[in-house]
């Protein structure tokens, strides 16, 4: 029998992009927008990506390196307020485990031309899998990704 | 989905603990059995029940509309994560107040051994709390009485 355990963490990732926050809303809501930077390494290669954005919608994507594990991100929208806000719980797992359940808020505020940007994700981490420390970095540099894509299309 | 009202996101943890005089197991029963949870969970007076749908599985709902003396309709809709039997619990859920949007939530629920026959349940919501339509404590408050309800189904006092 699998051992049970469960770690609760909440982390909050602020920060300013150069675009206005219709743009970056954008890049949330839009699925070819957000292929340019919610992905993986470039060493895994392709990921298979699926979005439904709408409220009770669905969003997947999963990839890996070759030598595995499978890493697959699946999500349901709660709350979408356009160019304002968007509240989401996805679920992370490496191969068939559930590695965590997660709460994300992404708030937008207008900021001269630019975007206040501002994500708080309350996880619960199950099992031992993985740990919060992971996660914050892993999407701290998802989100320097998207500057990165944001700049591309500007 | 454009508007111009103000809004915002209050982010709040809260943890609520119960020792309840029977096993995991039984705890456990009382969430996942419909009738059982009818008693404890669902069913308030005062208040009338509109809709209520459950379906306790990963990736099934529960959805419940109710309201009190006509004023205002709650509704709740929960999406069950993970379910462990007589261990753990975690699922999603999220309050509307008429067509209002109040909070989504995620919660885990871990039931521990206590003692021969015992259980401590350790109960976590994690919330975002929206628009300032809602508080952490009033929700606080109302999963300590559930909590409390869910005592006395289990003949706990």
């Amino acid at each position: 029998m699998t051992e049970h355990s469960t770690q609760h963490a909440t982390f909050v990732i602020e920060r300013d992009y150069e675009a206005s926050p219709v743009r970056v809303f954008r890049a949330f809501a839009e699925l070819d927008a957000k292929k340019q930077w919610f992905t993986g390494p470039p060493e895994w290669g392709p990921d298979e990506h699926a979005m439904d954005f709408r409220v009770g919608g669905r969003e997947t994507n999963s990839g890996g390196p070759a030598e595995g594990p499978m890493h697959r991100f699946e999500a349901v929208y709660w709350d979408i307020v356009e160019n304002q806000r968007i509240v989401y719980t996805y679920e992370m797992y490496l191969d068939d485990a559930r590695i965590s359940v997660s709460l994300a808020t992404i708030e937008l505020k207008a900021k001269g031309k630019a975007t206040a940007f501002r994500l708080t994700e309350q996880a619960v981490h199950l099992d031992g899998h993985d740990n919060p420390e992971q996660r914050e970095e892993g999407m701290r540099g998802i989100l320097e990704q998207l500057a990165d894509a944001l700049k591309r299309s500007a | 989905m454009t508007d111009a009202k103000e809004r915002s996101a209050a982010h709040t943890t809260f943890t609520l603990e119960r020792d309840y005089p029977v096993a995991p197991a039984r705890v456990f029963a009382a969430w996942a059995d419909s009738d059982s949870r009818y008693r404890w969970f669902v069913h308030e007076e005062g208040w009338k029940l509109t809709e209520y749908e459950f379906d306790f599985r990963v990736g099934g709902r529960e959805t419940g509309r109710f309201s009190q003396k006509g004023v205002a309709i709650y509704t709740q809709e929960t999406l069950y994560y993970d379910i462990q039997p007589a261990n753990r619990i975690v699922f999603a859920y999220l309050m509307k107040r008429d067509q209002d949007l109040i909070s989504t939530s995620l919660v885990t629920i871990v039931l521990h051994k206590a003692g021969a026959t015992g259980t401590k349940l350790v109960f976590t919501e994690q919330g975002a709390f929206l628009d300032g339509l809602d508080q952490a404590s009033e929700r606080e408050a109302g999963w300590n009485d559930l909590l409390n309800r869910l005592g006395r189904e289990l003949g706990g006092e």
